[in-house]
């Protein structure tokens, strides 16, 4: 039986077609989002089955997550992403206890018991100055590609000290520290630990160790080390962290398929 | 003629008015359409789901008719006091005078939702240097400069000390602009020292007698200015009468609390259940009417109880709800994501519980005002709301902030890590502003997280240590 996620997140979508009886993911991909999100959702789907060699009337239940979850009309039915990523990240790392999601428009934190299932939650709300587009907007001010702003960020010597919660003043900020002469690399490493310590203030004084990292943001090199110095332990990187939650959709659709069957 | 108990929309409320009316559905003077509230600009009904019993409907009417009440006491002669800041105290003392009506011009708070920032308070407020760093009830200010929204009482009673900061900087800007203010000082609550006479206060809390008497002191100064203005006596036995009166609409409100919040239904949606909550408080600017209001909605609610009836789903997950929301449709939509209000701490815990009718009056109502939870630390707000949570068998809890206020930054952390620790249940925190349009779909996630988290952990036991 065939099931898929799709995961229509601000920036980015992604879809995954699980074979639910193996549990085994057998194709997926990512795309940008755009402003048409059910179209974009519908052609990366198809996109998917088609490299697949499925059709969609073999796709027993879709599930989609996301923040435009609920204009993808292909789904059968919308769960948060927070249950997502947490299914998701359980699957692939059965003892992680915690789940620091960074993604392009939010960031959140997920305690999960035992069975993987979320207990708690956090999410950052207040402005984008803990996302991934915080991270674009400054590649963007120090002239470099998102993926080498980690690389910039490892070559610095002292991090700046990036004091502003708000995303815009914070540009403002970046813009006034290139102005006196700070290094592009210091301000680079400034920012991810800026980031990180917003995340790690959501976390609260008590955190259940393992932490697995995922969304997007997962895959910016630096991020992690900057997250286990705000966090104070160890964090590993989720395998393919940007689909964690398109899995996570795809194995609830399984899980919901196999609750109608059991009924 | 009540159809089943549902959530209904303002059109479809358009057409069960007419239909009720045909049945024979009696009304107040006050009475009539939702709708003439919105051709009066409380545009944001448009968009709200109201249960549709005419029991609410009397509630609804009743809350925004308000200002017609108190227009229509000042001609009639009557005095009018505005009490400010207190929330559940000088109300009380107030309605214990003949011809005097008390109202409670803080409620401004809720005018830039309800018209949808078509009255332009937070502009005035902000040409008044109090902007939105400040919390909203600073559309208080705007409202006293248009005497759009209610007459300028003739009276204003204010506390400040440990109640609210940023509302003590509206208040003296107001007090600045030339609406003179009495204020009453009400001390922080602490806990006695091991050698201090030590006196219970309402909500379980205690108090340093030499607190209580304070507070007595300062009430007694106050009922000497009440007198005047009222240019009758204030004694203790239209004081009792005046508590007792009180109590009743407490009384009435904690078995509406404890019905719609245990039932195995909800019988009653949360909107209207706030709303019957801050009659409590300030009564509406009339006491009696307030206790007839709040009868029929209890037999309503105790119809539905017998008769098995809910508003909303069966499985509907049982929320604990911390703070008054700034946008009163935040309140649907809860309900919408698949949440039931099990349980609420809007800041005034203390207008709800009952006066001691055991104790000399002012000293009775010394202790009350002690046990209001912003006067208290942040620790004891948190105990009382995990007591609640507790009682009320609520699963989540869920703690909504309000933008600029300056209680919220610090309590919310407090209470959801009092809640973690000791319920272990999930917490969740939302910021709202008065109006959420913007962030509706932010919101709908993080609330239809915490439905799933609570309903997933129905299935577990398993929360780790
Ligand atoms: S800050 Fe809180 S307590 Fe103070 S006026 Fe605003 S809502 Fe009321």
């Amino acid at each position: 039986m065939l099931c898929a996620g799709i995961d229509a997140g601000s920036r980015a979508i992604k879809v995954v077609l699980l074979n639910a009886d193996e549990r085994q993911v057998i194709a997926s991909g990512c795309a940008d989002q755009g402003v048409h999100h059910d179209s974009l959702a519908m052609r990366l789907f198809e996109e998917v089955l088609e490299r697949a060699g499925c059709r969609r009337e073999g796709v027993s239940r879709i599930v989609a997550t996301g923040y435009a979850r609920n204009a993808v009309n292909v789904a059968d039915t919308t769960v948060t992403e927070i249950t997502c990523h947490a299914c998701g990240v359980h699957h692939l790392v059965p003892d992680a206890m915690t789940v620091v999601e960074i993604g392009g428009q939010d960031s959140k934190l997920l305690r999960l018991n035992r069975d993987g299932v979320v207990f708690d939650f956090a999410m950052n709300d207040r402005c984008a100055a803990g996302t991934g587009r915080f991270l674009e907007m400054v590649a963007a001010r120090l002239e470099v590609e998102l993926q080498a702003l980690g690389m910039l960020a490892a070559k610095s010597q002292k991090p700046a000290a990036i004091s502003s919660m708000c995303a815009v003043f914070a540009e403002t900020e970046i813009i006034g520290l290139l102005a006196s002469g700070v290094s592009r690399e210091d301000i680079a490493a400034g920012v991810q630990a800026s980031i990180a310590a917003r995340v790690a203030s959501m976390a609260g004084r008590n955190l259940n160790p393992p932490v697995v990292f995922t969304g997007g943001v997962a895959m910016i090199p630096g991020m992690t080390k900057a997250l286990e110095a705000a966090l104070g332990q160890p964090v590993s990187v989720a395998p393919s962290p940007q689909m964690t939650g398109a899995l996570g959709a795809a194995l609830i659709a399984s899980r919901q398929m196999a609750q109608k069957g059991s009924r | 003629m009540n159809d089943y108990p549902r959530r209904i929309t303002l059109q479809e409320w358009d057409a069960h008015y007419v239909q009720l009316r045909e049945a024979g559905m009696r009304e107040p003077p006050y009475g009539g359409t939702l709708r003439r509230h919105v051709e009066e600009g409380d545009l944001r009904l448009r968009t709200l789901l109201f249960d549709n019993s005419s029991a609410a409907l009397r509630l609804w009417n009743f809350l925004l008719t308000e200002e017609d009440r108190l227009r229509e006491a000042r001609t009639a002669g009557k005095k009018i006091v505005g009490t400010m800041k207190d929330l559940g105290t000088v109300p009380v003392m107030a309605y214990a005078l003949p011809n005097v009506v008390a109202f409670y011009p803080d409620g401004a708070w809720w005018i830039p939702c309800v018209m949808e920032l078509s009255e332009g308070l937070f502009g005035i407020a902000d040409s008044l240097g109090i902007d939105e760093a400040f919390c909203p009830v600073r559309a208080m200010l705007g409202a006293f400069i248009t005497e759009a929204h209610f007459p300028v009482p003739d009276l204003l009673i204010c506390s400040a000390g440990a109640t609210c900061d940023d509302f003590s900087a509206i208040a003296q800007r107001l007090n600045g602009l030339g609406y003179p203010i009495v204020w009453w000082e009400i001390p922080h609550r602490r806990i006695p020292d091991p050698d201090e006479e030590r006196v219970e206060l309402p909500g379980g809390f205690a108090a340093p007698a030499s607190q209580v008497a304070f507070v007595r002191e300062e009430l007694e100064r106050l009922r000497t200015v009440l007198e005047q203005f009222a240019g009758v006596p204030l004694n203790d036995g239209a004081l009792s009468a005046g508590i007792a009166r009180a109590n009743e609409v407490r009384r009435l409100l904690a078995e509406l609390r404890q019905l719609t919040f245990t039932a195995e239904l909800c019988p009653l949606p949360a909107l209207e259940m706030l709303i019957a909550e801050m009659l409590a408080i300030h009564f509406c600017s009339d006491q009696a009417e307030t206790i007839e209001v709040l009868r029929e909605l209890l037999r309503e609610v105790r119809g539905r109880v017998e008769a098995r009836q809910g508003v909303l789903e069966a499985d509907a997950v049982r929320v604990f709800w911390v703070n008054p929301v700034a946008d009163l449709q935040v309140m649907n939509l809860l309900e919408d994501c698949g949440g039931r209000i099990c349980g609420t701490e809007y800041l005034f815990s203390h207008a709800l519980d009952e006066i001691p009718e055991n104790l000399p009056p002012m000293e009775a109502l010394a202790r009350m005002a002690l046990a209001d939870p912003m006067v208290g630390s942040a620790a004891d707000r948190a105990a009382r709301i995990c007591a609640d949570t507790r009682r009320f068998g609520a699963e989540a809890v869920l703690i909504s902030r309000i933008p600029g206020a300056s209680h919220c930054a610090t309590e919310g952390i407090i209470i959801a890590e009092a809640v973690r620790s000791r319920l272990r249940i999930p917490v969740l925190e939302i910021e709202v502003p008065p109006l959420s349009d913007s962030i509706k779909p932010m919101l709908r996630t993080r609330l239809e997280a915490l439905i799933e988290t609570s309903k997933e952990l129905r299935k577990t036991c398993c929360v780790p240590e």
